[in-house]
């Protein structure tokens, strides 16, 4: 008879019962191989029996089988459906699937059965904090308490919980309690020192000020803190916080520790009431005193000065940036103009700058064919040129900078910046092939500068050479790597991604752009996916503070700049997909030959890779290849499986999903949301997006192209969606688009308040496309963009270009020949068919060519 | 800090091994940064297994600073910041490090401003088969 309470179905005779112990402890010594024999010879007698199913199925996906192992815990979970083990295997399967909803929802089940299972609850917890169920999450970690807790981590794991659920004040009351009961901690010890701060964050957050400082104090004094920053850190704000006359010491100190942090003086001056980015008169000389003071305290540090200069104005600040300059351009620091770049937002600052610079020039000039005269610094003239040569080019003034270059190099001819940033003027000026070709000589100048390499693969990219650019990306990508798109892939390189997506899209290969775009896509999920062993090792270690910053981070993780521009590149692919669905089939024909060699050659791999497959014995290794779900091998090389995949505008919404909250103040990201949403019909969505992009730029171009299609698309529906909707939509649209203009002449009205605008006469054209105008209307509509007083941007004219290739123009050649005057450097409005010739003098010398340099440098 | 070393560096790692690093050892690893950007970075730890005998001491796993940001004395300075968290935190008692037997910037910049000493020759460190000097900083000065 079975023992009370376990299901008829679940109780094996003693024989099966021992033996199933003996697959569990298989299972815990990863003796995989055992384990399945075990559960094999149970299985022979008892072949429904759940619980051994479940077991067999989690050690085939630990050997690699993981279809067939997903498929066995199914089958066991359905025959054993109040089993915790069954429930905890089908969990653990989700997890290592990163599939994180439904793990948790077989923890959960898992619990039921077995309510005090030490395992299960943690790892319900860490699933928990993944899925950010923070209340949930509180109660499994008092639960774990609870149970163990002789445990230090458990204490602090509650706390955590407490405090990411927004209850501090329990966070508070759990460290108290812990610190009182906890006893034997070795002095200097690292993990004590990194609660007792986290401690202090607590009641700093709480705004219990003199409590924090009290605890700080204390702990600093009897060792038991003993990270010496973060204590000074803490004590500066917070007697900042308490109006202390201390405060001025504490962060003096942590000036003299740190002479380069900007976040030190910010903080000196702050609590002296001075707000370094808000200036008064009266606060600006004071702190140009007070940097005054630092620049001499620590003559050997940049950021006292270079804060000055921020904060000086007319003389004074002609006065600070002589030296300033002259003492870099005398040491050659490359990165001096970047430096201070950001000091030309202000006019004077520019001014000033540009003739300090040049009198410094003009000191140091000799005649160009005669020997550098000894009292002239031959560094110091050439970094003065490069300097000015990027003054110039900030102010459009390219012709001046290339002029400046060209003298640099006649007089350095082996100085890589120069050619780095002739290369990029050249791509100011239009010219992406120029460019190529310069900071390819920069790099042929020192082949071992992994640096100079990867901007010139990027200056191919930005010339179109997809193929060439990662031939010298290759040069240092891993050599047994299966290629350096997929190491630089693999190392998760956005820039390198970022830039041939780009590449492909202005090539036109739809499909291989948003492969690449999809590459970036996988690249966060797993930053997102990352954090999980941290959501249990942290607490194990004590690093807490840390922690939270992690998580902090991770939250707002989309926000960052590439994956912005993927997720609205990607989503304009997929809108362009929706509107033409032909894209998707024509792409794939239009392979280039190379294309075609490439996608052989990994068809032939592939082959391989499932031969190799099958001759390995499937069952004898015992070799764990873990839980997690390994990436499936591309089956898709050049992207058309993906370009042609079904619900392109479904596609576009997911990857669009995350800017609502976190490119709230980008306006293209509003556009592309609106582009989705009008054709999903989610009319109270397009209009929201209209509406935010409106409160950020109510001028925008892109926008009033939206405004006309919304309009247009919204008075023509057949059907209004329903009387809410349409109760919803129809004033704010009003604000938007006053109801009493036609939309011809709300366009007219647009390109009157514009009429200098380049990109607003664009718009105005594409408007009139939406609104149905002939083509020859559209045409001279934007053709006005060349009239002698529209400001055309460079961008614009390449907008341009495009648009009118869409239309399929018989003007395109003309609109080109109409820009070359305007743009007189720039190459990309060349006659199409010069273009290949222009390409391949992009580049400057064959790879092949190179590696036999480059042997030669490093044996 | 991951991106300023595929510009720069052979040596590349993901995301997660940064990560790994910052939750353990928090405070030993430092950047350098232009207007938010990060132009260079020391990614520093403890040594883990420290063999019997041997005091504990700090790694640097990784440091570098972009090209266009030399000459600006940042790499010494991240050092320097990382160093006297290893000896105040973890009371490491000195620092070591691996350079490419090829790399002579690196190579002048630990030993002659730094003053780096060189330990031993590890043959084959390096993924390509480059020997790498296994070098050493005292951490005794800090102490205090």
């Amino acid at each position: 008879m079975p023992p009370a309470g376990i299901p008829a179905s679940r109780a094996l005779p003693s024989r099966e019962s021992t033996l199933f112990k003996e697959v569990l402890h298989y299972y815990e010594d990863r003796q995989l191989k055992k384990g399945l024999k075990a559960a094999d010879t149970i299985l022979k007698k008892f072949p429904n029996h759940g619980e051994t199913l479940c077991m067999k199925g989690l050690i085939l996906t630990h050997m690699g089988r993981r279809d067939e192992g997903l498929e066995l815990v199914k089958q066991g979970v359905r025959y054993d459906l109040t089993s915790h083990i069954c429930w905890h295997v089908f969990g653990l399967i989700q997890k290592g699937q990163k599939n994180y909803e439904e793990a948790l929802k077989s923890y959960t089940q898992a619990l039921r059965f077995d309510k005090e299972n030490m395992n299960i609850l943690r790892d319900a917890a860490h699933l928990q904090t993944q899925l950010r169920h923070y209340d949930a999450l509180v109660e499994t970690r008092h639960t774990l308490l609870r149970l163990r807790p002789q445990l230090r981590q458990n204490w602090i794991a509650l706390a955590v919980a407490y405090h990411l659920s927004g209850n501090i004040l329990e966070a508070k009351h759990v460290l108290e309690q812990f610190e009182r009961i906890v006893k034997n901690v070795p002095d200097y010890d690292v993990e004590m020192s990194e609660i007792l701060l986290y401690h202090v964050r607590v009641l700093e957050e709480l705004g219990e000020h003199t409590e924090a400082l009290a605890l700080l104090d204390t702990s600093a004094k009897s060792r038991a803190i003993i990270d010496r920053v973060a204590i000074m850190e803490f004590r500066a704000r917070l007697l900042s916080k308490l109006g202390s006359s201390e405060a001025q010491q504490a962060w003096q100190g942590l000036i003299d520790q740190n002479a380069d942090s900007y976040d030190y003086y910010k903080g000196f001056l702050s609590n002296n009431g001075i707000d370094i980015d808000a200036l008064t008169e009266e606060t600006q000389s004071q702190a140009l005193t007070t940097l005054r003071d630092f620049a001499q305290q620590f003559p050997r540090a940049a950021a006292p000065l270079r804060l000055a200069l921020t904060v000086a104005t007319g003389d004074e600040f002609k006065e600070l940036v002589e030296p300033y300059l002259r003492s870099r351009l005398e040491k050659g620091v490359p990165s001096l103009f970047t430096d201070l770049k950001a000091l030309y937002r202000v006019p004077e600052k520019r001014d000033i700058l540009e003739s300090v610079a040049h009198t410094l020039l003009d000191s140091l000039t000799h005649a160009a064919d005669a020997p550098c005269p000894p009292t002239i610094d031959p560094t110091m003239y050439v970094w003065t040129l490069y300097f000015l040569a990027q003054h110039h080019s900030h102010l459009g003034q390219h012709e001046k900078a290339l002029e400046l270059l060209d003298t640099a190099i006649a007089h350095t001819p082996t100085l890589p910046e120069l050619y780095m940033f002739r290369g990029r003027v050249l791509k100011r000026c239009g010219d992406p092939f120029g460019a190529a070709r310069w900071v390819d000589q920069a790099r042929l100048l020192d082949l071992q500068d992994r640096f100079l390499n990867a901007r010139c693969g990027k200056y191919r990219l930005r010339a179109g050479l997809v193929e060439e650019s990662v031939e010298v990306f290759g040069l240092f990508t891993k050599k047994d790597a299966p290629s350096p798109s997929q190491d630089l892939e693999d190392m998760q390189s956005l820039l390198y991604l970022t830039e041939e997506a780009d590449a492909q899209l202005r090539n036109g290969n739809y499909a291989m752009a948003l492969k690449k775009y999809t590459a970036i896509q996988k690249v966060f999920d797993d930053f997102e996916d990352d954090q999980y062993d941290f959501h249990g090792y942290s607490v194990r270690k004590f690093t807490v503070n840390i922690y939270l910053n992690l998580l902090k981070w991770e939250d707002t993780l989309r926000s960052h700049p590439q994956y912005v521009h993927a997720a609205i590149e990607a989503s304009r692919i997929l809108v362009r997909l929706h509107d033409d669905p032909s894209i998707a089939t024509s792409a794939s024909q239009a392979l280039s030959d190379a294309e075609k060699k490439a996608k052989k050659k990994a068809k032939k791999a592939e082959k391989k890779v499932l031969e190799e497959a099958k001759k390995a014995p499937g069952t004898a290794t015992n070799e764990d290849k873990g839980l997690d779900a390994s990436p499936p091998k591309d089956d898709d090389p050049d992207g058309s499986k993906l370009l042609q995949a079904p619900e392109p505008l479904e596609r576009a919404a997911k990857w669009l999903k995350p800017l609502n909250t976190l490119a709230a103040g980008n306006i293209e990201a509003w556009i592309a949301i609106y582009d989705v949403a009008v054709r999903r019909k989610k009319y109270t969505q397009a209009l929201q997006a209209l509406t935010h992009a409106h409160t950020l730029d109510a001028d925008s171009p892109t926008l009033h192209v939206r405004l006309v299609d919304f309009k247009k698309r919204w008075s023509s529906l057949a059907e209004k969606p329903s009387e809410n909707i349409a109760a919803a939509v129809s004033p704010s649209l009003s604000k938007l688009v006053p109801d009493e203009l036609s939309l011809e002449r709300f366009n007219s009205q647009y390109l009157q308040n514009h009429s200098s605008r380049g990109d607003a006469i664009l718009a105005t054209a594409q408007a009139l496309r939406i609104l149905d105008a002939p083509r020859e209307e559209v045409e001279s509509a934007v053709f006005s963009a060349l009239n002698a007083d529209v400001e055309l941007r460079l961008e614009t004219a390449v907008a341009i270009d495009s648009f009118l290739l869409e239309l399929k123009s018989p003007r395109v050649d003309e609109f080109r020949a109409g820009c070359q005057p305007r743009f007189g450097l720039a190459t990309l409005f060349a006659p199409r068919a010069e273009l290949p010739e222009l390409r391949k003098n992009a580049i400057q010398r064959a790879i092949a060519e190179t590696n036999v340099e480059k042997d030669e440098v490093i044996s | 800090m991951q991106a300023c070393n595929l510009q720069n560096l052979p040596e590349n790692y993901t995301l997660k091994y940064y990560l790994y690093h910052a939750l353990t050892w928090p405070q030993l690893s430092y950047v350098a940064e232009e207007d938010g950007k990060i132009v260079g970075y020391i990614l520093a730890k403890m040594e883990e297994d420290v063999t019997d005998g041997d005091e504990p001491h700090g790694h640097v796993t990784s440091i570098s600073v972009l090209r266009s940001y030399r000459r600006l004395g940042l790499a010494k300075r991240l050092m320097i910041q990382s160093q006297e968290a290893m000896a105040t935190v973890y009371k490491a008692s000195y620092v070591s490090l691996h350079v490419r037997k090829s790399n002579r910037a690196a190579l002048g910049l630990y030993r002659d401003t730094l003053g780096f000493t060189q330990k031993d020759t590890e043959k084959g460190y390096y993924a390509d088969g480059e020997d790498a000097y296994a070098m050493r900083l005292s951490l005794k000065h800090f102490a205090r």
